[in-house]
């Protein structure tokens, strides 16, 4: 199993590389929010942006939580598709992240990045769960 | 002849997989310090005497870092008390380099922050899994 043991470290490095990307976002999301507003702005379009960008990354957040519990606890750590899968999604997630920061995106194509780079693996994860912990299947 | 006794594994994966992980963890943040350093020391205005402290400082985290995880991970393989305090001992000057590369540094970047907490939380949670399993070696230790 010699490629388990190079899965693992790149799933558990690229996790945490689109995490430390999501806390940089999040603490630094005034450039971002001002992106999505028109040039003439009052201060409760500011909030409600604002309001909508921090919703979506902390959903980004609590989609993290469930990955990595399911990574710790076992499930899923030996499990060869679903580490390929998280790290080709949380690789292309960092770089469109970085991008998204550095080039000031609008707040719109965020959804689009937190659908198939966040609620994918973390819906694979919660099958995984029920198929380990409901149909006793062998976390492989 | 020595009889042998049946014997229960002692050692403790959560730790070993914690371990496993921190290296790789390890490997990647210095070398994320170490670009950040490039970058900082081009663009920030450093006094020489700061920036000659914080790399060595650098250098010094390399050493104590390789040389806990060696003995902390060839501890609890071998169920050995003696290696794996020594490595709870170094884990103590390592700590405070990285609350010294998260708060009181001469500049310290919003990267730097999220890594170096990042590298807390593994400490800590290596450090009670550390105690745990030392406390089960020392227990069962047969003479």
């Amino acid at each position: 199993m010699s490629a388990v043991s190079s899965l693992v470290p790149a799933r558990f490095l690229t996790i945490i590389a689109h995490l430390v990307i999501v806390i940089t976002i999040f603490w630094s999301r005034d450039s971002n929010v001002k992106a999505c507003l028109p040039l003439e702005y009052t201060q409760e379009q500011y909030e409600e942006e604002d309001k909508k960008l921090v919703v979506g990354l902390s959903v980004t957040l609590g989609l993290f939580a469930i990955e990595l519990a399911g990574f710790f606890s076992g499930v899923s750590m030996f499990n060869c598709s679903q580490g390929l899968l998280s790290i080709g999604v949380h690789a292309s997630a960092s770089v469109a992240l970085l991008f998204y920061l550095f080039e000031q995106w609008e707040c719109s194509v965020y959804w689009w990045i937190l659908a198939i780079c966040s609620v994918l693996p973390a819906c694979v994860e919660i099958t995984l769960f029920i198929a380990v912990f409901g149909f006793k299947k062998k976390a492989s | 002849w020595v009889k042998c006794l049946k014997h229960t594994i002692l050692s403790s994966t959560p730790l070993q997989i914690l371990l496993h992980l921190n290296k790789w963890y390890f490997a990647a943040f210095y070398l994320a310090e170490i670009l950040m350093f490039i970058y900082k020391g081009i663009l920030l205005p450093y006094p020489t005497d700061n920036l000659i402290l914080d790399v060595v400082l650098l250098v010094l985290f390399l050493g104590l870092e390789t040389l806990r995880i060696f003995y902390a991970e060839k501890g609890d393989l071998c169920e050995r008390p003696l290696s794996s305090s020594m490595s709870v001992l170094v884990l103590f000057p390592c700590t405070a380099l990285c609350v010294y590369y998260l708060l009181l540094q001469t500049f310290v970047l919003r990267l730097e922050f999220i890594l170096n907490t990042i590298l807390l939380v593994f400490y800590c949670a290596e450090f009670v899994l550390s105690v745990l399993a030392l406390s089960m070696f020392s227990r069962s230790r047969v003479y």
